[in-house]
């Protein structure tokens, strides 16, 4: 069994991390009202009720599905000449693109927003574990309404027991046509799903046959998407499927899987891959990682498995006992925790009390970042860790964290993001269905290119977005501590870095960054700030 | 700041410089990256070939499967024309370069540097077992390991590993948004720069960070020309492991890097003009940035482009005559300007994609994703002509509707890791290839 913190060696530093790993971070009021607790009322308040509180879905939810409002202009087409059908194709095509990728931006710009409101933070944190874990990729699933369903089923099922949450991934929808689940079939088996389900979900390679997995695919046949699940066109334009269990697909035959055979079906085949001996090694270790930042080493890792076994699987209780460990806090290890760019500009957000930048330029920095919610790189999600950083990522944390501090009046620059895209998902242009006249021609275009008036739109729409205001940091440092650097560093120390040790040499250049004049203003208060944000020891926790 | 006397990391580490002056960009913490870090650069006193005066590769990745058939294309074939009724391209306007094969009109750039001697053509390049997952392909690819294996290195990092150990990590530079996959390393290589933006305009120069890559700055305010398809490949698996280092040790080393190698781009490229006028498309700029490092003395050994958009299911004809428009006029102006520079004999350029397309053309007047396909290999080294064999387009030839490969593209990679960059193969590819006769 994991050995418990003791309540004596509870203070601010452990509180800061915990408040930076368990969600993403906060205030110094939030550190300090942690660090007032126990370590585990301090995990208890961060992880809330077991049950999720209620929340707003995205308004695109309320719209009709894409596919439908495009019925009636479908039914036109049958009369048109082959030229005008294929053109009215690609419009519907392209005007479905549009929608997608606007509705994914709302979906990613209210995701966000859930992550920034302290009391879901660490509910949302492991949502956005979970979400990595099972990877899944608006790229193939195309329909931003599955991915915000799938995101509500890690939510719900985030705190519960382990094996309902891995049965809830199999069957969900989004998660079905992503590994091709929907097209498994008892004459052509597909094992997409039944690989992955073993290699990166449940088990690790090397825990299982090629015959394992052949014996699950078949295992898996009928567990599919409604009733458009093979039309890949019907999805793609919106159509609402639902998990279904189709008897006449599955294979009744008998299986063999791990060495027991049966007539088994998907319930059988998770039950069966989570009581392999490698299955609590596996998810323990990846959450422990998640949430350390290394590896648990082998004895650490025998004692989560313990744990993670007498619990029964349930997570929410796991995660209160990793918290209150010890070895989460050791100090050596403090700075090898490297921020996701979801982290990083959350956090970044909450510390410098600023609402977060508008969904497109917040899902465009993360994408810069290396993390495109909804479009994780492949089903191995991202690696996380030491992969987030290169010398183009690094060399962009530091930019974003000065546009993020100081404002973005004036700022030219903003690499590839892409006008039309601001366009489509501001509203401004494109996002008519296409017409078809009565003498058979195709009378609105959408999607993908914009006229000259669209165009200056757009750009205002941009530079819109693009105009943040400084941060507003009159409430970070008091009249007092504007008067001398250290104590400055003292206060913004507490609030950036928080459980981390700033070496003499670097608190040192932090405070030569506030300049000389005293009392220090506003600018160059946030010019220490910029100071830290812009240091390898920001990007860590 | 004084920065420009630290040309490279390796001069740094090997002089020990720690300055006043350096004291801001560099502080003290950094000692222990740099005691991580010595080990390697005491190998760099009896420092090999870089890209100063050694053999430079390009690569340049087509995203979203290319479609081979309507590149390099056969002439005289019924079963082609059967295949694409509409999408064929018309018998008169290819390109002839041999009696039964010819290049896509839009390619005249490379039929000239074919008929120059700079281009040689590698047909039916695959490998067993094709995966048509854009994903899963670009990785096989990628980590040239057999595709029903992974590997979380790529080739051209195995190549850093095995033969550039103690080289700053601009030995491989990535003109991308993410650094290929094909860069991940044992010991992390390889840096990004985001190239000037085509024809688009020039950036004011920006303030506050004191990292950003303010010389190549573009605001794009035109439509992003990169095309959904080559966002739709996977970015690379991270870095591998670090033995000793410490996240935050790596992430100084990062830091580091960036600004080392920000400076060895900015003082390499300042040094050097281009020779003959390049596109103003953003491949035709990258292209030319990329003559420019090379002729000013950048000591990279990989660089690697990428063209995306080839994905083309639907409405394939005006779209892939663009691409391949785009690719053509942009590598004949790099091969121009290199054999201007007189570097054309030390720089290979490969072009490669995650697989061809289908043989048979779909209902959407487009194509969808196939196997095997025809490369590209140019530079002075190359010797010209056709390599490999036309697959048979017929039916009964055919794979699930794609042709079938003839050459393993390990074995293109294994000829140029032997006759061009000097190293041998079997360690990198891990395993032993055949090699093409493409150098003479």
């Amino acid at each position: 069994m994991l050995s418990t913190l003791a309540a004596s060696d509870w203070d601010r530093v452990k509180a800061g991390l915990l408040l930076q790993r368990a969600g993403f971070g906060g205030t110094p009021d939030e550190v300090d009202a942690l660090a007032s607790l126990s370590p585990a009322e301090a995990a208890e308040s961060l992880l809330g009720l077991t049950k999720a509180p209620p929340l707003d879905p995205p308004s695109f939810l309320q719209e009709q599905p894409i596919g439908e409002s495009l019925k009636n202009e479908r039914d036109k087409m049958k009369s048109l000449s082959e030229q005008a059908k294929a053109e009215a194709k690609k419009q519907m095509f392209q005007y479905a693109r549009a929608n997608q990728g606007r509705q994914l931006t709302e979906l990613r710009g209210w995701w966000l927003k859930q992550m920034a409101e302290p009391p879901r933070a660490a509910r949302e944190k492991l949502t956005l574990f979970l979400h990595g874990h099972f990877a899944t990729s608006f790229e193939k699933v195309r329909s931003p309404y599955l991915l915000y369903q799938q995101n509500n089923l890690f939510r719900e099922k985030a705190y519960g027991p382990w094996s309902e949450l891995v049965l809830g991934v199999a069957q969900d929808p989004a998660m079905l046509i992503y590994l091709d689940g929907a097209q498994n079939r008892a004459e052509s088996p597909n094992e997409n799903f039944a690989r992955e389900l073993f290699e990166l979900f449940t088990l690790g390679e090397g825990n299982y046959t090629e015959k394992d997995i052949q014996e699950s695919a078949r295992a898996f046949t009928g567990w599919s998407v409604g009733t458009s699940a093979d039309k890949k066109a019907g999805l793609q334009l919106g159509s609402r499927p639902v998990f279904k269990n189709v008897p006449k697909w599955h294979d009744p035959k008998s299986k063999t899987i791990f060495g027991a055979s049966g007539n088994f079906d998907g319930t059988d085949v998770i039950r069966l891959a989570l009581s392999q001996p490698a299955a609590p090694r596996w998810i323990t270790q990846k959450l422990w990682r998640f949430y350390a930042g290394w590896p648990a080493p082998e004895p650490l890792l025998q004692e989560l498995v313990k744990e993670w076994q007498s619990l029964k699987g349930q997570i929410r209780p796991f995660l209160m006992a990793i918290w209150t460990n010890p070895n989460f806090y050791d100090p050596v290890r403090a700075a090898d925790r490297v921020k996701s760019p979801t982290e990083w500009l959350v956090g970044l957000c909450r510390q410098i009390g600023r609402p977060l930048p508008a969904p497109a330029l917040s899902a465009h920095i993360l994408n810069q970042l290396g993390q495109n919610l909804f479009e994780p790189p492949n089903v191995k999600g991202w690696d996380g860790g030491i992969a987030w950083i290169n010398t183009a990522t690094m060399s962009r944390r530091y930019e974003y964290g000065s546009w993020l501090v100081d404002g973005t009046q004036g700022i030219q620059k903003l690499n590839s993001l892409n006008l039309v895209r601001v366009a489509i998902e501001s509203g401004v242009a494109g996002m008519s269905p296409p017409e078809i006249s009565p003498e058979g021609t195709v009378l609105s275009r959408s999607g993908k290119e914009l006229d000259p008036a669209e165009k200056s739109v757009a750009k205002e729409k941009l530079k819109e977005l693009l105009s943040l205001p400084p941060a507003p940091v009159d409430g970070l440092a008091t009249a007092e501590q504007r008067q001398n650097a250290e104590k400055l560093l003292a206060a913004l120390a507490v609030r950036f870095l928080p459980g981390e040790t700033i070496p003499r040499d670097l608190g040192q250049r932090f405070q030569q960054a506030a300049g000389e004049s005293i009392p220090f203003t506003d600018a160059s208060v946030r010019k220490m700030i910029l100071s830290m944000i812009q240091s390898p020891l920001y990007q860590v926790t | 700041m004084n920065i420009d006397i630290l040309k490279t990391r390796r001069e740094f580490l090997r002089t020990g410089l720690l300055g006043g002056s350096l004291c801001w960009t560099l502080p003290a913490f950094l000692s222990r990256t740099m005691q991580t870090l010595h080990a390697q650069a005491d190998g760099s006193l009896i420092q090999g070939v870089t890209g100063r005066d050694g053999n430079i590769l390009v690569v340049l990745q087509l995203a979203g499967g290319n479609d081979g058939l309507n590149t390099v294309i056969p002439l005289g074939n019924d079963e082609y024309r059967k295949a694409r009724p509409t999408l064929g391209i018309p018998e008169g306007s290819i390109l002839k370069i041999d009696p039964a094969t010819g290049l896509h009109p839009s390619l005249s750039g490379l039929a000239s540097a074919y008929q120059d001697g700079h281009l040689a053509i590698v047909q039916g390049v695959g490998y067993p077992n094709p995966n048509r997952s854009h994903f899963r392909s670009t990785e096989i690819w990628a980590t040239a390991v057999d595709s029903d294996k992974s590997s979380t290195t790529g080739w051209i990092g195995r190549y850093f590993d095995n033969a550039c150990s103690g080289s700053d990590a601009s030995v491989g530079v990535a003109m991308a948004s993410q650094l290929p996959q094909a860069f991940s390393a044992s010991t992390p290589k390889g840096v990004l720069y985001q190239g000037g933006g085509g024809s688009k305009k020039k950036a004011s120069k920006k303030h506050g960070s004191n990292l950003s890559d303010s010389d190549s700055s573009t605001m794009s305010m035109e439509e992003d020309d990169a095309g959904e398809a080559g966002g739709s490949i996977g970015m690379l698996n991270g870095p591998g492991n670090l033995g000793k280092m410490s996240a935050l040790d790596f992430l100084e080393r990062t830091e580091m890097d960036a600004k080392v190698s920000q400076q060895e781009i900015s003082n390499a490229s300042a040094k050097a003009k281009n020779l003959v006028p390049f596109p103003s498309s953003r491949l035709g700029q990258n292209f030319a940035m990329v003559s420019r490092l090379i002729a000013g003395g950048m000591p990279t050994r990989i660089y690697y482009l990428s063209l995306g958009g080839f994905d083309t299911h639907t409405q394939q004809a005006g779209a892939h005559e663009r691409l391949l428009k785009e690719m053509g006029d942009a590598v004949s102006a790099f091969l121009a300007d290199l054999n201007a520079q007189g570097n054309l004999g030390r720089v290979t350029l490969m072009t490669f994609s995650e697989f061809g397309r289908r043989v048979k053309e779909n209902a959407s007047g487009g194509t969808d994703h196939g196997a095997a396909a025809p490369l590209f290999l140019a530079g002075g080294g190359i010797k010209a002509g056709l390599l490999g064999q036309m697959p048979s387009l017929a039916p009964n030839n055919l794979f699930d509707g794609d042709v079938k490969y003839n050459t393993d593209f390990r074995s293109v990679y294994a000829t140029i890791l032997e006759k061009h960059l000097g190293v041998k193969p079997e360690p990198i590819l891990k395993n032993s290839f055949p090699l093409i006769h493409a150098y003479g």
